[in-house]
């Protein structure tokens, strides 16, 4: 009687480590090792600062606010592009706003660009717009 | 007797359960219909980006304008490629950031080789080369530094232009 426990148990061990194999190359192959971060904050925002010739605008101020609570400032790197954590998954991301600075330049509008996906791991994407003064 | 048998066949069946697994590598089972082979990003960089920028500054330092034309071509398309079969990557919008880090100094690069002009070549791959460290450093890949060859890594390849 032992035996058969034992015997059914190897079974359903050899079963379970086919099933773990076969769904782990299911999907197709690569051979990157692209990382892949669980957002566990909310979507984080992200952007280009440009000019009004589309051209991207490097160190210019951006302050991405979520309403009456936490405002986050950064600045555009050497692309012209800036990142901002998420602020949690609670939060309504319609009020999440952000606006650019940089001197010799004024804001003349912040773009959110829809997106069709939900994953939570692409971020909000909003591109500011400056004109030189 | 029965007890015999039935401890026989337990044995037997422990000595198959590690032949089962491994018929199944950690690299996938050699029976396996083949898969769709989809690259990642950084696959695509190490065959279709690096190379092609090695080659197009060694093609612009020996003056051979023909097989530099060619080798920005490779680039631009290699580029294409890599953003259609990535459009997303650590979910940032892959063609807006190789718009923003290579497209301008490319197009430096396509008139300094029409007008085989030197210097503007070698302003223009600079701002290349800065492109593609700006663009890792926005997807957190700064550590990984592209610089202009100082030597060919393609010893079956004679970037002199042909006589």
């Amino acid at each position: 009687m032992k035996v058969r426990s034992v015997l059914g148990r190897i079974t359903a061990l050899a079963a379970i480590i086919g099933l773990v194999a076969t769904t782990a190359w299911a999907g197709g192959s690569g051979f990157g090792d692209d990382d892949d971060n669980t957002q566990e904050d909310g979507p984080s925002y992200f952007g280009f600062v440009r000019d009004t010739n589309g051209v991207t605008v490097p160190d210019a101020k951006v302050t991405v606010s979520l309403k009456n609570r936490v405002n986050f400032v950064t600045r555009t790197d050497a692309l012209g592009t800036y990142k901002v954590p998420g602020f949690g998954k609670e939060v309504d991301t319609n009020e999440v706003e952000v606006s650019c600075a940089k001197d010799g330049y004024r804001q003349i509008r912040a773009t959110r660009r829809s997106s069709a996906s939900t994953d939570p791991k692409i971020p909000i994407e909003t591109e500011c717009t400056l004109q030189h003064m | 007797m029965r007890k015999l048998r039935s401890t026989v066949f337990a044995l037997a069946a422990l000595g198959m359960a590690p032949w089962s697994v491994a018929a199944q590598s950690q690299f996938g089972d050699a029976d396996a219909q083949p898969a769709p082979f989809n690259p990642q990003m950084s696959a695509l960089m190490n065959m279709l980006i690096q190379p092609r920028h090695a080659k197009l500054g060694l093609a612009g330092s020996a003056d051979n304008w023909p097989l530099a034309a060619y080798a920005l071509k490779e680039l631009r398309q290699g580029f294409a490629v890599a953003a259609r079969a990535v459009p997303r990557w650590k979910g940032l919008p892959v063609p807006d950031l190789f718009e923003a880090a290579v497209a301008q100094p490319m197009a430096t690069l396509d008139a300094a080789i029409k007008l085989k002009y030197r210097r503007q070549f070698d302003e223009g791959y600079e701002h290349l080369t800065a492109g593609c460290n700006a663009c890792h450093g926005t997807t957190d890949n700064a550590f990984i530094v592209i610089k202009a060859p100082e030597a060919s890594a393609f010893p079956n390849q004679d970037f002199a232009p042909k006589q």
